[in-house]
């Protein structure tokens, strides 16, 4: 096992350590220990946490594949398979449970088995099939597996494995405030595996944290490039927009999250508020009416959709709003104002 | 010029996530300037420490730090609180006991963020 002796991480893990010790039901702090551990080299301990993990969740999967992970590095090659044939079972269309089997296989000699694993992983994502054409193991639609591709395959699933450390590493640094350190951990989990959106979508939350918004609108794009149907991605998007005062393309990334996060009540309420801006008030006074028939407290939407109907000077439905809002939270001195000025 | 409700949004979303303040049980809104937040605030996990005491001083101080941010975003014209366990009053921050239902809801509450 690679160990990385690296300052920050023995840090890291003290404060890691210290939160786990104050929540010790935190299947995620558990899962990060391990992580920890398993870089530090200390494959025992990671084994551990991780299975605590797992026993206080039993549906945590990031913890299984780490735990299967950790198991093929050190060797526990039977152990591995069982995970990962457990998960493929529960997951048969993800392509990385299959490619992993695939070198798994590789590791143990059963080529045929890992052919079967890698074609399936190809099928399961183009990503796969782009990924083996360029490691020369996917060539005129079959699968084939020569020394040389043997080679590389044999360490390549670690590729994962260390990008979503250095992932996790970076996203807890940014939430302690210390962005610069974050944006550095981030990047290697972006270089590592370029084609994973969510490491874009973190590298772009942190520049957006530090107000670097060219490059958090760069890496955003990135992320939306990768997987296209990223809704959240474009509300980020529209929301570096707004913080720029560029509302006309803050409106158009919003209504591309809406279309495809219809649920979020949150985002239908932005919208809103983008509409209302620029006067189109019917429009906002729609979105709002969606935002709370998904979310039926969302009281906020029902103050602006109050204070909408009393611009218009549609005092009887201002009224009716404001007295929704009343019954839940009586004390609300504003509200009550409002409604007694429209009385 | 008038600031646009949006980009005040935005500007408090973005201030807010930078804070010390676990803004999962909290929900903020804009109409025409005002800022309305509410919900249950409290510290981010990463700076609780298990002193009761310590996490209130700690929590009181964010909560005047958290008010003069929201104040000094451009087009903020006001700040409405609507806590359910904390109340200005007299300028003071105090702590107040959340009733059995009203915690229940806002363990249900949709963050914003």
């Amino acid at each position: 096992m690679r160990k990385r002796q690296n300052p920050i991480y023995k840090r890291v893990l003290h404060e890691i350590e210290r939160e786990a010790q104050i929540h010790p039901r935190y299947a995620d702090l558990q899962n990060q220990l391990a992580l920890l551990c398993m870089f530090r080299g200390e494959a025992k301990r990671a084994e551990n946490h991780f299975s605590e993990a797992i026993r206080l969740n039993r549906k945590y999967q990031d913890a299984i594949l780490n735990l299967g992970l950790l198991y093929i590095e050190t060797k526990r090659l039977e152990e591995a398979e069982e995970i990962f044939l457990s998960e493929v079972r529960r997951h048969p269309k993800d392509g990385f449970l299959h490619h992993v089997l695939g070198i798994l296989y590789i590791r143990t000699g059963r080529k045929m088995e890992a052919a079967a694993r890698i074609h399936k992983a190809i099928q399961c994502h183009s990503y796969y099939r782009d990924y083996y054409r360029k490691r020369g193991v996917w060539r005129r639609g079959l699968v084939h597996l020569d020394r040389k591709a043997e080679r590389t395959l044999k360490k390549i699933h670690l590729d994962q494995h260390y990008a979503q450390f250095h992932n996790f590493i970076g996203l807890y640094l940014a939430q302690k405030g210390k962005s610069t350190q974050a944006v550095k951990e981030l990047r290697k989990a972006a270089e590592l595996k370029p084609d994973e959106f969510i490491f874009h979508a973190n590298l772009g939350t942190v520049y957006y944290y530090q107000g670097l918004y060219p490059k958090a609108l760069q890496q955003f794009q990135k992320a939306l490039e990768i997987d296209p149907l990223y809704g959240m991605g474009y509300a980020n998007l529209s929301y570096i927009y707004g913080l720029l005062s560029r509302t006309q393309e803050a409106l158009r990334f919003m209504k591309k999250a809406v279309r495809l996060n219809p649920q979020y009540a949150d985002l239908h309420y932005n919208l809103a508020l983008l509409y209302s801006d620029r006067k189109q008030y019917k429009q906002a006074i729609l979105e709002l009416k969606k935002a709370l028939r998904i979310n039926p407290g969302y009281l906020l939407a029902r103050i602006n959709l109050g204070v909408l109907y009393e611009d218009q000077k549609r005092w009887n439905e201002a009224r009716r709003e404001y007295r929704k809002i009343l019954k839940i939270t009586p004390d609300d001195e504003h509200i009550r104002k409002r409604l007694e000025k429209i009385s | 010029m008038l600031i646009e409700d949006f980009v005040i949004q935005s500007n408090i979303r973005r201030m807010l996530i930078r804070t010390d303040i676990d803004y999962s049980k909290m929900d903020f809104g804009t109409v025409k300037g005002v800022v309305y937040v509410r919900g249950i605030f409290q510290l981010s996990r990463l700076y609780t420490d298990g002193d009761e005491e310590r996490t209130k001083e700690f929590t009181v101080k964010t909560l005047f730090s958290f008010e003069k941010k929201i104040r000094s975003v451009p087009g903020v014209t006001d700040v409405i609180f609507q806590f359910l366990n904390w109340r200005k009053e007299k300028g003071q921050w105090v702590p107040v006991e959340m009733k059995g239902k009203e915690a229940e809801d806002e363990e249900e509450t949709e963050s914003n963020l």
